[in-house]
């Protein structure tokens, strides 16, 4: 198993994260859920790949897959700057605390989420948030869109190096999704 | 133990005979006589989990993967081993409180005898209000706090023993035990703190306290400096009066870290404060200290091996940290001095008088022969910067996550701007330069982008007076003053060392009462505004509106609780004593007091924070506590927020999340803040006070968030409610909700709600 | 929130506006003419939303002046009434405080109204957007006020008639305030804001006897229970006068039973001993029993020394607090002290033989020439026994026991 950029979210235990370098079967998975979720957290405002901040790609795939927004911290306010609602603005361990229990009607009111995108949280809080997913919710999948790789995820992209590979990713995905 | 044997022993203890009021139900509590309440809590809290490591390392049947739904060999699961890990957490946190108050009580039983009579002042009479609420004792001297000290540890060896293997299994027991031993932490605390405070003669029923030079540039580098690091005053005030009795104070610097700073400026003025822990590493490093006396808690365990690298020579002066020193405390002075001077020999003294006057007369010969380095210039790190190989290993090993490898990158090419950034939020670890394989020496580096200014931090004043509670009664109840925020706690802190010192100017200047302890108290000062003014500088001492107070240090959390008890006590007149359930119930129900613990990092700040959550504090949580493993949610307005009206006797389903959370991690200061400012509304808001809290969160809101809070609709009760500032815009917010008005009651209680031998009259008087 | 140049909060209500941070000023010690002036009239008598400016405008200013200013507010509403003016008027300086950068003191003619220069270059430049953001907050706070409309009067001569006018207007809201009895009304006022602390404590308003906060009278009251029927304060019915000079009503009496959850059956306004008003934890002062000399002390929350009971406000305050029916402790406002019937049933001010010289002096015409001197402070003594030589010596009424035979009389009389 892959180890984390940050040696302080090092997995102690037997499950980790699938390292996912292809975006096709990334967006075969996030095509195949019934009710995909989009959690972002702050750090997507202050990224940015090649000059253009994460948040941004995070928001075309949201849009290509129509898949709803919880907009964590203070993201909210971008968003809209985006054109976006975010269907819930619940703060990550808000919405985790939600996600995890199998009876919650989700953030459309539809029916609680079975796959939870990420992306935009600082690492350690968010391996936490995903360590709570991991053992708390059996009915749902996670999956990473930073450029690091998260071990409690289910999925995870890997830990770029290259910016490039990154956005190649994400762009990749975004079309896929399409 | 239930039983006519026990219950006179405790009659006894408390001094039954001594009528200042009546004896409420839960007298001494043991670990399971608060158990109905804390169950109560946790079922609108929930303990939610986020388990840091999936396995259980505890027993030889081990490892035991407890990964979902398996089990340990001993059939413990993921829940329970995170509550039992929490519960262990607080056991350290409260012991080392109660290992502070025990041993400083018996020094100062020592020094003064054990009747010394405990008075604070004319200020302040409700002298000791955990003690007193807890055990229902009146505590007269030295004797009775150790008294109170003793039951706490005795409480601490069945919490222990709870965590044994094949002790509870079930995970809200151990929550309810954490949620026990904090509330005996708080126990402790006050009486380390009362100790101290007459002890040591610290101010106390005084708001206007001196403001003290705070930074590691405020420190005069030609004089002999003496550091003490760690958190009993009984090391550093020997130190200072030694210093005074040999004409000497002015001659010599003392200087502290980390709590010790804090009370050291309580005993005397001229003493600096270095900053919090986060500076601990980068202020040894700079080998500015010619002697370090080390005593207890949050102290560099390899803080000798960094010493000698410096040439700064360390004095051990408690049993819990002996560094595998030689136990000199019977040698001759002379001797001992020698060694430190001529051989740069550390050694424990664990007599605090020697200890001190080693410390001085070696300080006094060993700053003369230390050729202390300048700190460096900004082209010298430039130049060191160059050695940087691109690695990218000091990025991987820091806990903050901070970019340090393309900063010094950037500081090797000239630009000095991202690497001050680091310092900036650097919690101060040392792995980056450890990890490092070409040697870069990166805290030395960080002396060149430090700013070598001095800021101020007022010295802590102590317990909240009772005056102070009494002036603040009505504009709490009116609202004119929207809440009371405590920031305490640790220096972990997310990003710049200075959001805290934004967050508690928002709320100051937004009339709120600020009140700061520890690592806390002192990172806000170090920020200068427009003006050249520190946080103290702007906004007065005193408990009240727009005022910032610096409590103290650790061991004066306490007084945060005591003061939430005093309010019941003094303003609404409700007996303390042993009467834990009917006070927590009031502070919950009708006390606006918020928790910030923005960087908090020890055990002993789970213990604090834990100890507040059970009397009905919620606490803000920065980032790094996701890894304390549990927090205390609701599910927000899917919660069941029914609570009995105290008037009508009914029960009442107030449809209202408030407080929305017990425990709670945010990652941004604009998300905190906002939540903050939500934490503060309680039920019994009267319309003029609910107004202007509305009125706080809206904006605050608006200002992070770019519109009006989503779930607003539920803290509207009736239209008085709404701030006239917003009104238009959200009455028709409200009808787009198709918000209907809801009861507003005076006197919400959760007595009532459930299994409990307090009556609901109690909660009246 | 209409978009205004500058912030509006409750945050800025403390802000001070110093000389140096100064645009303009209006009013103050250095200007002989200002005042402020709420008057209702009928519905078609007010323009809604108009502001007008009579004369120099603020940018018409020049840095750190001070000119005189008359501010009239003129409001129409079904449910306003005459009674309601002061009390809308009083409003102004809460609501010119919330305003970022504009400091507002005093009242009536002795108003001080100052506009900082960082609010002058943010764009708060005509006093047209003072007085759209006066009628924002007035209209959003007050329901009832259905029109609104505000004149600035900024020429000199023109101000001077105005205040002129506002004086007499000044004077016949005192007199009548002062001039308004028990006797006069049918209904007096509640008020349970404190009750989340005090559960058992409803403050009994009457025009002579203010809220124990101090921060409600009788009008105040009558204003609050008209704008908002579901409050905490609101219409208490007399009922019948059992007593003038106990302060017995009947209806007060019901009020009290049901609103203190039955733990307090009669309530005497005006006694001090006998079924005295309760107090709650918010009063400005206490009314406080001297055994020694069987008479009354006053001691306020700003006095933090000793008073001739042995302890301090604060000790005090704990024993009155609550929400209890206190003998001999009784909670206050200052300003009671005012009123004619101050704890008359019980000796008045004819029987109070202590209180901080703070206070002596602050109340000086609240007490009879002959008695001020006798009144002990302080600065003579707290000490119980020497007070009651010291108040021997002066020849305090109530120590030669002439003051105690007029009030036995007054009771055998009145009852």
């Amino acid at each position: 198993m892959p180890h984390p950029q940050h040696l302080v979210n090092i997995l102690t235990g037997i499950k980790g994260a699938m390292e996912m370098k292809d975006a096709t079967p990334l967006a075969k998975i996030i095509k195949k859920a019934e009710r995909p979720l989009l959690v972002i957290g702050p750090r997507a405002l202050e990224v940015e790949i090649e000059g253009r901040p994460f948040i941004e790609y995070l928001v075309d795939i949201a849009k290509a897959a129509n898949i709803p927004i919880c907009a964590t911290a203070h993201t909210k306010k971008k968003l809209l700057e985006l054109g976006m609602t975010p269907e819930s603005t619940y703060d990550v361990v808000e919405i985790v605390n939600a996600l995890k229990d199998a009876e919650w009607k989700g953030v459309k009111g539809e029916g609680c989420h079975d796959f939870v995108l990420f992306g935009g949280i600082r690492t350690d809080l968010g391996n936490q948030a995903l360590s709570t997913l991991k053992h708390f919710a059996p009915h749902l999948k996670t999956m990473t869109l930073c450029k690091y790789y998260y071990p409690n995820a289910n999925f995870s992209l890997p830990n770029y190096k290259k910016e490039e590979e990154w956005k190649a990713l994400l762009e990749g995905l975004v079309a896929g999704l399409k | 133990m239930k039983g006519k044997r026990k219950k006179e022993e405790k009659e006894k203890i408390i001094r039954a005979e001594d009528e200042w009021e009546p004896i409420g139900h839960t007298p001494m509590p043991h670990v399971t006589d608060l158990r109905n309440w804390d169950r109560r809590l946790l079922e609108t809290y929930k303990p939610f989990y986020a388990p840091f490591c999936d396995l259980c390392c505890l027993c030889t049947y081990g490892k035991c993967d407890l990964t979902g739904t398996n089990r340990g060999a001993c059939g413990i699961d993921i829940s329970a081993q995170q509550g039992r890990i929490v519960t262990l957490a607080c056991c350290m946190g409260m012991s080392a409180h109660a290992g502070h108050a025990a041993h400083i009580i018996d020094y100062l039983i020592e020094k003064h005898g054990e009747d010394y009579p405990i008075d604070l002042g004319d200020q302040v009479n409700v002298e000791c209000p955990n003690i007193r609420t807890v055990l229902g004792l009146k505590p007269k001297t030295l004797r009775d706090l150790k008294t109170a000290v003793q039951y706490a540890a005795e409480q601490l060896v069945h919490v222990v023993s709870s965590t044994h293997t094949g002790q509870e299994g079930d995970a809200v027991d151990y929550e309810s035990k954490a949620l026990h031993i904090s509330m005996l932490d708080h126990v402790c605390m006050e009486a380390a703190d009362v100790a101290q405070i007459i002890g040591f003669k610290f101010p106390t029923s005084v708001a206007d306290t001196p403001l003290v030079d705070m930074g590691w540039g405020s420190i005069d580098r030609k004089k002999p400096v003496i550091l003490v690091v760690g958190h009993n005053p009984a090391s550093s005030s020997e130190i200072i009066d030694y210093l005074r009795n040999k004409g000497l104070e002015d001659k010599v610097e003392v200087a502290g870290i980390c709590c010790t700073a804090l009370e050291t400026t309580r005993y005397s003025n001229k003493a600096k404060v270095v900053g919090p822990l986060s500076r601990q590493l980068f202020f040894v490093r700079a080998g500015i200290a010619d002697v370090i006396v080390a005593d207890e808690q949050c102290i560099r365990t390899d803080l000798t091996d960094e010493a000698s690298k410096v040439g700064s020579v360390v004095i051990a002066s408690s049993d819990k940290a002996c560094r595998g020193l030689e136990e000199v405390s019977d040698k001759p002075t002379d001797e001992v001095v020698k060694a430190m001077v001529d051989k740069g020999e550390h050694c424990l003294i664990l007599d605090h008088e020697k200890a001190a006057e080693v410390a001085v007369e070696a300080a006094l010969k060993i700053a003369p022969k230390r050729k202390k380095e300048e700190p460096i210039d900004e082209k010298k790190a430039i130049e060191l910067a160059k050695a940087c190989a691109a690695c990218g290993s000091c990025t991987q090993v820091c806990p903050n996550l901070l970019p340090v490898g393309p900063a010094i990158q950037k500081l090797a090419e000239g630009d000095a701007e991202p690497f001050k950034q680091v310092f900036e939020n650097c919690i101060g670890c040392g792995k980056c330069e450890e990890a490092c394989p070409h040697g870069v020496p990166i805290f030395k580096l960080m002396q060149a982008v430090a700013s070598w200014d001095t800021w101020k931090c007022r010295v802590g004043r102590g317990p909240v007076m009772d005056t102070e509670i009494r002036k603040v009664g009505a504009p709490i109840v009116l609202g004119t003053i929207p809440g009371v925020i405590a920031l305490v706690g640790c220096s972990n802190f997310p990003n710049e060392i200075d959001e805290i010192a934004e967050m508690v100017d928002e709320f100051a200047r937004r009339k709120y009462i600020v009140v700061l302890t520890g690592c806390s108290a002192m990172t806000v000062g170090m920020r200068k505004d427009k003006e050249g003014k520190t946080i103290y500088e702007k906004y007065p001492g005193d408990f009240d509106a727009g005022g910032v107070v610096n409590i103290g240090s650790c061991v004066s959390n306490a007084h945060i609780t005591g003061a939430a008890m005093k309010i019941a006590n003094i303003f609404a007149n409700l007996p303390l004593r042993a009467n834990y359930e009917v006070i927590a119930d009031y502070v919950l129900n009708r006390v606006g007091a918020v928790g910030v613990a923005w960087g908090a990092m020890s055990q002993k700040a789970a213990s604090i924070a834990t100890g507040c959550n059970r009397l009905g504090i919620p606490v803000v949580l920065g980032p790094h506590s996701a890894k304390y493993r549990r927090l205390y949610l609701s599910r927000k307005e899917e919660g069941d927020w029914t609570v009995m009206d105290g008037r009508k006797k009914e029960l009442v389903d107030t449809e209202e999340p408030s407080p929305e959370h017990l425990a709670i991690v945010t990652e941004s200061k604009e998300r905190a803040m906002v939540m903050i400012a939500k934490l503060c509304i309680r039920k019994n808001d009267t319309q003029p006070g609910r107004q202007i809290k509305l009125n706080h969160y809206i904006d605050l809101y608006k200002k992070f968030f770019g519109t009006l809070p989503d779930d607003l609709h539920h803290f509207v009760r009736t239209e008085r409610d709404i701030p006239m500032f917003f009104k238009k815009e959200v009455k028709q917010f409200l009808q787009e909700k198709g918000w209907k008005p809801k009861p507003v009651l005076s006197l919400p209680t959760l007595i009532g709600t459930y299994e409990t031998e307090v009556p609901v009259e109690a909660t009246i008087r | 929130m209409p978009e205004f140049h500058v912030d509006i909060g409750p945050q800025y209500e403390g802000e001070r506006v110093r000389k140096e941070d100064l645009h303009v000023e209006f009013g103050g010690p250095k200007v002989e003419y200002k005042a402020e002036l709420v008057l209702l009239k009928g519905l078609d008598e007010v323009e809604n939303e108009k502001v007008e400016i009579i004369g120099p405008d603020i940018n018409d200013m020049e840095e750190g002046g001070s000119y005189p200013l008359f501010v009239e507010i003129f409001v129409a509403g079904e449910q306003l009434e005459k009674d309601m003016e002061p009390v809308i008027e009083r409003r102004l300086h809460d609501f010119c405080n919330y305003i970022e950068g504009i400091y507002h003191m005093n009242q009536q003619d002795e108003i001080w109204y100052r506009i900082s220069k960082d609010a002058f270059k943010k764009g708060f430049t005509s006093l047209k957007e003072f007085g759209e953001i006066l009628i924002f907050e007035y209209t959003s706070d007050i329901d009832i006020i259905e029109k609104m409309q505000v004149n600035f009067y900024t020429d000199e001569a023109k101000v001077k008639e105005k205040v002129e006018m506002a004086r007499v207007i000044y004077e016949e809201r005192r007199a009548r305030a002062r001039g308004l009895k028990e006797d006069d009304v049918d209904e007096f006022y509640g008020c349970v804001l404190c009750q989340s602390f005090a559960p058992t404590h409803c403050c009994i308003i009457t025009p002579e006897r203010i809220a124990n906060c101090g921060a409600i009278n009788w009008f105040d009251g009558r204003a609050a229970s008209k704008m908002d029927p579901e409050g905490p304060i609101f219409q208490v019915p007399k009922g019948e006068t059992l007593s003038v000079l106990k302060g017995q009503f009947s209806g007060a009496d019901e009020t009290i039973q049901e609103r203190s959850l039955g733990s307090v059956e009669q309530v005497w306004i005006h006694s001090a001993i006998e079924y005295p008003h309760t107090s709650c934890g918010c009063f400005q002062a206490l009314y406080f029993y001297i055994p020694e000399v069987d008479a009354f002390g006053i001691v306020h929350r700003d006095f933090k020394g000793d008073t001739p009971l042995g302890m301090p406000f604060s000790t005090m305050a704990g024993e009155a607090s609550g929400g209890r029916q206190v003998e001999g402790m009784c909670g206050m406002a200052l300003e009671y002290i005012h009123s004619p019937k101050f704890f008359q049933y019980t000796g008045g001010m004819k029987r109070v033989v202590w209180m901080p010289k703070e206070v002596k002096e602050r109340f000086k015409d609240a007490i009879p020439e002959d008695l001020y001197a006798k009144i002990a402070t302080e600065d003579d003594t707290t000490d119980p026994n020497a007070l009651g030589e010291l108040l021997s010596q002066k020849g305090h009424p109530w120590i030669s026991g002439e003051a105690q035979q007029e009030l036995e009389e007054r009771i055998a009389k009145e009852g």
